[in-house]
């Protein structure tokens, strides 16, 4: 039986995304405060299939990049923690996180119940 | 005494808005992580489904249209697999990339929440400097996914951080909520700690092209099986099995 090998043509042309990226770089010399971009200085070294350590390891680069976003904004002078009397429309509703809640009780509850 | 008129230097912005639409034949779960991605991203303006699949080219008039400088297209094929096209218009780069993975805000085991249209932190690993489509990719999220500061609906506070992570040559998103207050000690020193709020989802890029919804191919990832031919695969495989069962 004839098998057909079907070989994948590869493109990675470099220049030509160096050229495309310089088309479209917003101005290097805009504050911080307009894009909010934090680079973590680590690369996720994580089995893809170990699911505790691999969101650990997303954890760890949001939590680094959160603390450094909070430097950066104080070095700005930025607005970063909401105050305690700001008040306004969550993205989940009242509602949802009333159900988000009610579940880990239940949760909670049946861990107990099976002790 | 001379009188040195100059305007003032112009303030240099960050202008953005994305226009998100999908194609027609989507899942629900499709859908919600559509909603879920336009209540965080405030400057994002979403359109109606696109009738056809072969007439991407329209896209770029349409983002036009809506005074919109990027676009964000999902995909559906099959109504199970879904693409996601993410592009500069009207002059590209556009990056193809299959999404898999979803979990959507909906789901209860994500106990974190933030305001409506406040300005997320942006956030790369290292890996996104290491390869040019890596460098690519990350200039154009930050233009899609950057809630710009004059974006009419934005918030004047920070409280959540996306972060892109490249693993296993895939791009991982994340949502946490920064939360700010130590949970044993209320009124003692404020610990950063994060909960997440989702969505999640992992995107396999598959071809970079130069321009908006077109043009030339300037990256393919070589190691990208299309969906479907992992499933013919797979069911060949059981086709062989029967077979020897068989005869």
């Amino acid at each position: 039986e004839d098998v057909i090998l079907q070989q994948k043509v590869e493109v990675d042309n470099t220049l030509a995304m160096e050229r495309i990226r310089e088309t479209i770089r917003l101005d290097p010399s805009l504050p911080w405060t307009e894009t909010l971009v934090v680079s973590y200085p680590e690369t996720i070294d994580a089995d893809v299939d170990d699911d505790l350590n691999r969101e650990m390891a997303f954890y760890k680069q949001a939590l680094h990049c959160a603390k450094e976003a909070k430097a950066l904004a104080a070095k700005h002078s930025f607005p970063f923690t909401r105050p305690a009397d700001y008040f306004a429309e969550m993205v989940k509703s009242d509602a949802h996180m009333e159900r988000i809640r009610q579940r880990i009780l239940d949760e909670t509850s049946s861990i107990k119940r099976s002790e | 005494m001379d009188i040195d008129e100059t305007p003032p230097p112009k303030k240099l912005r960050n202008k953005q808005r994305v226009l998100m639409l999908s194609s027609r034949g989507i899942t629900h779960r499709m859908r919600h992580l559509m909603n879920d991605l336009e209540t965080l991203l405030p400057h994002v303006k979403k359109d109606a489904k696109l009738d056809s699949k072969n007439h991407l080219n329209l896209l770029p008039e349409l983002a036009d249209l809506n005074n919109c400088n990027n676009a964000l297209y999902f995909e559906a094929r099959r109504h199970e697999d879904l693409y996601l096209w993410a592009a500069k218009t009207p002059n590209g780069p556009s990056i193809k990339m299959h999404v898999q993975n979803v979990h959507t805000m909906d789901e209860l085991k994500m106990t974190g929440n933030c305001l409506k249209g406040s300005r997320g932190i942006l956030s790369f690993d290292k890996a996104f400097d290491e390869s040019e489509w890596g460098r690519l990719t990350k200039e154009v999220f930050t233009h899609i996914f950057g809630v710009p500061p004059q974006a009419r609906k934005a918030k004047p506070f920070i409280d959540h951080i996306l972060t892109f992570s490249i693993l296993d040559n895939k791009i991982w998103f994340r949502n946490f909520q920064i939360v700010e207050k130590d949970p044993l000690q209320p009124n003692g020193p404020p610990q950063t700690t994060l909960v997440e709020i989702g969505p999640r989802f992992v995107l396999t890029p598959i071809r970079i092209f130069e321009g908006a919804f077109g043009g030339a191919t300037v990256f393919s990832n070589p190691e990208f099986v299309s969906p479907a031919a992992v499933r013919a695969a797979l069911n060949k495989e059981r086709g062989i099995r029967y077979k020897n069962r068989k005869f």
